[in-house]
């Protein structure tokens, strides 16, 4: 069992010209991709690069230099490395206890159900409302640290709040990548562990975690990218002695009018995202985990933890998750009084505004993520499948390019955009396209990731196996990769809707007197001290994107195909 | 081959649908650029840098004072002045409307603007427009202090009057202001700190590196402070008075205070754009905000801000609020020339 060409049979090719005829699906499908990101990608990077590296259409370092000498900003980007690794650190760890939990602890529906509503909450809330919520409940007179525990002086702006919110809003991506990986070990693997003499925690150890291993990496890597992108958290919670680069270079561009210094600011955040995605490529890359043999007798039941130890898991997952939930039924509460913390009157008066002055912002932010939905939904998968199984020249450069829009700040993206497309012939500035493009190269690849960690499950004998039976190849493609793939098209499709509804660091540049965003509309309200409606409009986009995910589960479980693994859909539900 | 069918259709399916909202998109600009020869239409487009509240209702009465419709959208000062800069070869918008003068001097050096001097350019004051016409005051704000009563209380403080009064140890920690580098607020204080220590730098800043102790966080609005102030999570706070009151009004425990040495104000802005697509819809506008036909509207819809125009009466809660405040205004020329050096002053000495 090896990781190497999945399709070796089936398109055992080199590079070269005569590929571009044996296979013109795959070839099509590679110019258009192609395309895609060098209009998207690379055009948009090249006008950012030449306004950091360029003084009067020469080249020069100085804006560069003058970051390096800075010693707030290399702090910046030691404390930008540093919270992104813990975010990543903590954020898998707690991704993989809710995902082992889910998966391997036998629990019934109404446990699972819990599990994944919580989990899905953070993932669908809008960005700013977190932070808030957070500052409600840990600050001087916090609901938590002062009523509850009485401290006073609780000082809430810095690193551990930052983290905490970070954690809390990125873990769910973990926890879905590693929910579909650890339901793809087929629990026969574990069983064959058992029967020969294995205890429990040898088992997690020697199999489980290390047929994780591509997942974890997978889940890390998300969740650093995730934290180094995010401008919003640390903008309200990181206070003046923690600098980010993202805020940092958020405030040179919209503070400063220091377009220069704020791309080169973004730059240095190309480094270590970079680092991170060479590392993660190399350790994945050396890992054997294909399990998804087509070999497995019936699924039994999973023997991977005891009694004791899945209440245990069960307990914590669930104080968490009431954790979480009490975030959310504090932002429903401020939705529904006259104004927080001062007339706590029930009203219904946000609502009403919400839906009309607000209702452009409503309909606008549906139709862009429905459409961003799909096509993003699409072009992460058809990116994956075709990096992981098809060989062909600009393979690893393509998924490297693929990945840079999401890697970097949303704030440099959306300028970058700004820039590139304000004139012809790509006149695009103040259409909903620009946004919804935007939304597709950016949060395409969480279906990308998805299914290059899908992909690298299955073992190619399956397709192998059958076209030897004689099943023509669509057939094969048909019912064998379609359905395999299943679960990370969908998984795919509910990101890119989730984080379309709750995008704001590149998309607040790009709206426009005929577009806008409910996002952009909650920032707004807070900064108008309109906390009831901008809470309001949180619990609209929270419910609008748990319905469509619920609706996308339902959808997946009608066309489940034998054969398929076991996530019925990317919610579990 | 066959295998990657699938793809061909998903492919083919992600080509046509771009190209469909392609298409959308680019058939409404011919529609517009034909409009255009004929006449500029009924509908200007806006930057407000004032938020919607209150942006929406003055746009509102303006369309049906002249029939002419205003397509706008919020940004704070920096990014609309961001993006005004960066779409300066395509101009998405014809006015940007409201927001402290030092933002239109900021962008009166990247040349975004264009002269317009409306029939109310003569009868205001000096302070209140550009001497070339680049920019015109519609509302002047002034800043405050404003304080949580159940803090002051608790520690036993009473309403600070003085700026040496927030260097009490009593308020360690507890300050919230904004941050100079994307908040119009924070310039006005600063230049306000300056001007009170005679524009001796080193003085002021001297002052503002012993206030930082007190500080607890450097917001990125200049209202930003006002609701952890409100809600006690904060002590007190510098704000714009139009901000504070507001907090008030929405019942908020606050008090509103002014430092006896004085503390200065900032005038709301409006400018047409360079370039603009409807500039004779866009002067019609300015020429509408700059005179009483709006600024009497201040009282109507709460909004507490200081009419520019001579003659047009104070809302009667902020009256009262100013009533005995010393203030002062800040000259616009000295600070418009030095801002950036002072910002990144500030950022260097005190907020690093």
């Amino acid at each position: 069992m090896t990781t190497a060409p999945a399709h070796s049979m089936i398109s055992p090719r080199g590079k070269g010209l005569r590929f571009l005829f044996r296979d013109p699906a795959t070839t099509l499908s590679v110019i258009i991709i192609w395309i895609f990101l060098a209009l998207f990608v690379l055009v948009p990077l090249v006008q950012i690069l030449a306004a950091s590296f360029t003084v009067g259409g020469r080249l020069s370092f100085a804006e560069i230099g003058k970051i390096l000498g800075n010693r707030y900003e290399i702090r910046a980007a030691w404390d930008s490395v540093l919270l992104g690794t813990l975010v990543g650190l903590f954020g898998t760890a707690l991704g993989f206890l809710f995902a082992f939990t889910a998966v391997r602890a036998n629990l019934s529906r109404r446990w699972s159900r819990l599990l994944d509503t919580a989990m899905i909450l953070p993932l669908i809330s809008p960005p700013f409302t977190m932070a808030i919520t957070v500052i409600f409940s840990f600050g001087p007179s916090g609901l938590i640290t002062h009523d509850l525990f009485g401290l006073k002086h609780f000082n809430v702006y810095g690193l551990g709040s930052t983290l905490f919110a970070e954690t809390i809003t990125y873990f769910p991506i973990a926890y879905l990548t590693l929910k579909a990986i650890l339901a793809g070990i087929d629990p026969n693997v574990e069983d064959m562990a058992f029967s020969l003499g294995s205890s429990r925690a040898e088992v997690f150890r020697r199999v489980t975690v290390p047929l994780s291993a591509p997942g974890l990496a997978n889940a890390f890597l998300l969740l650093f990218a995730a934290s180094l992108a995010d401008f919003a958290t640390p903008l309200i919670l990181a206070g003046n002695t923690f600098p980010v680069l993202p805020t940092e270079a958020f405030l040179q561009i919209t503070g400063m009018q220091d377009l220069k210094s704020g791309a080169a600011l973004s730059f240095i955040l190309l480094i270590p995202s970079f680092l991170v995605f060479i590392l993660q490529r190399y350790w994945v890359g050396r890992k054997h985990y294909v399990t998804i043999t087509g070999k497995s007798g019936s699924q039994t039941k999973f023997k991977s933890v005891s009694r004791l130890v899945k209440w245990i898991l069960l307990a914590i997952c669930v104080m968490m998750s009431l954790f979480i939930l009490y975030f959310y039924v504090l932002l429903v509460y401020a939705s529904l009084v006259e104004a927080f913390g001062a007339n706590e009157q029930f009203t219904l008066s946000h609502y009403v505004v919400i839906f009309t002055e607000g209702l452009k912002a409503i309909t606008d932010t549906l139709l862009i993520s429905g459409v961003s939905m799909v096509l993003g939904g699409l072009y992460g998968v058809v990116l994956g499948y075709l990096i992981t199984t098809r060989r062909f020249a600009t393979r690893k450069t393509m998924e490297f390019i693929s990945m840079i829009n999401y890697s970097l700040p949303g704030t440099i993206v959306g300028i970058a955009f700004l820039i590139a497309f304000n004139n012809p012939p790509l006149a695009l500035t103040g259409t909903a396209i620009i946004i919804i493009l935007c939304n597709v190269s950016r949060y395409g690849a969480y279906g990308t990731r998805s299914t290059v960690a899908i992909l690298h499950q299955i073992d190619p004998s399956i397709e192998e196996a059958s076209s030897s039976l004689g099943a023509s190849s669509s057939l094969t493609f048909r019912r064998i990769t379609i359905p395999l793939i299943l679960p990370a098209l969908f998984s795919s499709l509910g990101i890119v809707f989730i984080r379309s509804m709750t995008a704001i660091s590149a998309t607040i540049f790009l709206i426009s007197v005929d577009w806008t965003l409910i996002t952009v509309r909650i920032l707004e309200n807070m900064t108008e001290l309109q906390l009831g409606v901008s809470a309001a409009f949180s619990v609209f986009v929270v419910v609008v994107v748990y319905v469509v995910t619920l609706g996308i589960s339902l959808f997946l479980r009608l066309f489940r195909q034998p054969g398929s693994s076991e996530i019925s859909s990317f919610l579990g539900a | 081959m066959k295998t990657v069918r699938g793809i061909v259709v998903a492919m083919l399916f992600l080509v046509t649908s771009l190209g469909g909202l392609w298409a959308s998109g680019t058939t409404e600009q011919p529609a517009t650029g034909a409009a255009q020869a004929v006449s500029e239409g009924n509908t200007l487009n806006a930057y407000s840098i004032w938020p919607e509240n209150w942006a929406r209702p003055m746009f509102q009465e303006f369309e049906k004072a002249t029939g002419i419709h205003v397509n706008f959208v919020r940004f704070s000062s920096g990014e609309a002045l961001s993006r005004v800069i960066a779409e300066k070869s395509n101009p998405k918008v014809d006015v940007l409307f409201g927001g402290p003068v030092e933002t239109f001097g900021a962008g009166l050096k990247e040349g975004v603007f264009e002269s317009y001097k409306p029939p109310a350019y003569s009868v205001l004051d000096a302070k209140y427009k550009d001497p070339d016409g680049y920019w015109i005051a519609i509302a002047d704000d002034p800043l405050c202090f404003m304080s949580n009563k159940k803090f002051l209380q608790e520690n036993r403080l009473s309403l600070p009057v003085s700026w040496q009064d927030l260097l009490n140890p009593a308020y360690k920690g507890m300050i919230q202001m904004a941050d100079a580098r994307t908040s119009g607020t924070a310039v006005t204080r600063i230049f306000s700190i300056l001007t009170i220590f005679d524009r001796d730098e080193t003085k002021a800043f001297d002052y503002m590196k012993k206030l930082r102790t007190n500080v607890q966080v450097y917001t990125k609005s200049g209202g930003g402070g006002t609701i952890p102030v409100g809600l006690g999570q904060a002590g007190a706070g510098i704000f714009f008075v139009v901000d504070a009151l507001n907090t008030l009004q929405k019942g908020y425990d606050v008090a509103i205070s002014f430092p006896k040495e004085g503390i200065g104000q900032s005038a709301e802005a409006i400018a047409l754009i360079t370039g603009a697509k409807h500039p004779g819809l866009a002067k019609k506008l300015i020429d509408w905000a700059t005179t009483a036909d709006m600024q009497n509207l201040y009282a109507k819809y709460e909004i507490n801000f200081v009419p520019a125009y001579p003659g047009v009466e104070t809302q009667k809660t902020l009256a009262d609020a100013l009533k005995g405040a010393k203030i002062f205004q800040i000259d616009p020329v000295w600070s418009g020339d030095n801002r950036a050096r002072i910002v990144e002053t500030w950022v260097k000495e005190v907020l690093q």
